[in-house]
């Protein structure tokens, strides 16, 4: 298959996305997949063809999602949308837009170096007289799982939440 | 001020106020009304506290919106029938009805719109069922929120923009809520508008201004 060139390539734009909550790495697939079902639902089958989205890249927990030029818009508005991705739940917040993937990765880098980094705060906590275990510690922002293996919700807390127990 | 105009922090959700707070620092608001949550500020962004009322007939709401009368409580009535609608619009001490979206049509028509344009009662379009809801509930919603964006234009009753956020992760930045927004034909001006009326509720500005 010959290349084309690039005169007649199609022009595309990257969107970097930031993937709450922190910690989480979505497989790249099923990213793919949330973000095709959200564009093709909220816009329809003729829309989302036209935005032709796809995840090029997930790394340091940001992805960088692709589109076509002039499709920006309805690709951000439908990565608002995204709520789950593979059963488990996430946000993303969309950070910058580009027309190439070299400018993102070194926003990446900035988006990750702005991040506090994980600190090793207490293994366990008490809440509400419940034991709960500590799954991520950046910062003031403390996220929590309840102990057992039944009850798998994420409380998102602060370190006052915790010192106020 | 700009303001998410509902969150239902933990017990209601999952994430403290605290946490939403510093969430919403980071998404771009100053302040939040938080459901059964106490006034604070934190992170740089103030918290007010709301009260979320929810009854069959105007009279079961009426002591419960009594109670919180002369406290900065903001007050929030879901929306129910056309008669319900129009009685709570009438009702001195209600800050916000919401929830119209689940209405039927005529829950919310001309005659509501001017009632709340002359009580000065915001409309809440929460964008909620825009995230979360797929297929013909969100087309519902959208329908709704395009014909209540239309008797805005016309009777310019107050509006409101929330994210009924339970969690941090269903909390939206402003620039998403605004393009969220532009779906039902908000532009970025009625977007800044929406976002600024919530601060107002509490402490409208009087109808006479005493200069000297």
């Amino acid at each position: 298959m010959t290349v084309r060139p690039p005169t007649l390539r199609e022009k595309r734009r990257y969107v970097l996305v930031r993937i709450a909550p922190a910690g989480c790495i979505p497989d790249p697939k099923e990213l793919y997949l949330a973000v095709h079902d959200a564009a093709t639902v909220l816009w329809g089958d003729a829309v989302a063809s036209l935005i032709h989205p796809a995840v090029v890249a997930v790394e340091n927990g940001c992805a960088i999602v692709r589109c076509r030029r002039g499709m920006e818009r309805e690709l951000a508005i439908a990565l608002s949308t995204v709520t789950s991705c593979g059963g488990q739940r996430i946000a993303l917040r969309t950070c910058a837009t580009s027309g190439t993937i070299e400018s993102l990765r070194e926003r990446v880098a900035s988006v990750h170096r702005s991040r506090p980094p994980s600190s090793g705060g207490p293994a366990e906590c008490m809440i509400d007289g419940r034991l709960f275990m500590v799954c991520h510690c950046a910062g003031q922002k403390v996220d929590v799982i309840e102990k057992g293996f039944k009850n798998t919700t994420r409380f998102f807390l602060t370190t006052e939440d915790l010192e106020d127990q | 001020m700009i303001t998410d105009a509902c969150i239902c922090p933990r017990p209601r959700g999952d994430s403290s106020v605290r946490r939403m707070a510093l969430e919403a620092h980071e998404l771009g608001f100053d302040s939040l009304v938080a459901i059964d949550a106490p006034t604070c500020e934190y992170a740089g962004v103030s918290v007010m506290s709301g009260v979320l009322v929810r009854g069959a007939f105007a009279q079961e709401i009426l002591p419960r919106v009594k109670r919180c009368k002369g406290t900065d409580t903001v007050v929030i009535v879901e929306a129910g029938d056309s008669g319900f609608n129009r009685a709570v619009l009438a009702m001195r001490g209600v800050h916000v009805l919401c929830g119209v979206h689940l209405t039927d049509r005529y829950g919310f028509d001309h005659v509501a719109a001017k009632i709340a344009a002359d009580s000065g009662i915001a409309i809440d379009i929460s964008l909620a069922p825009i995230i979360h809801e797929r297929g013909a509930t969100r087309q519902r919603a959208l329908d709704r929120y395009l014909d209540i964006v239309m008797l805005q234009r016309r009777f310019e009753f107050p509006l409101v923009l929330s994210t009924h956020a339970r969690s941090v992760l269903e909390m939206r930045s402003v620039r998403e809520i605004s393009a969220l927004a532009s779906l039902v034909g908000l532009d970025v001006g009625d977007v800044k508008q929406a976002l600024g009326n919530a601060g107002r509720l509490c402490s409208p500005e009087p109808a006479v201004r005493v200069i000297q």
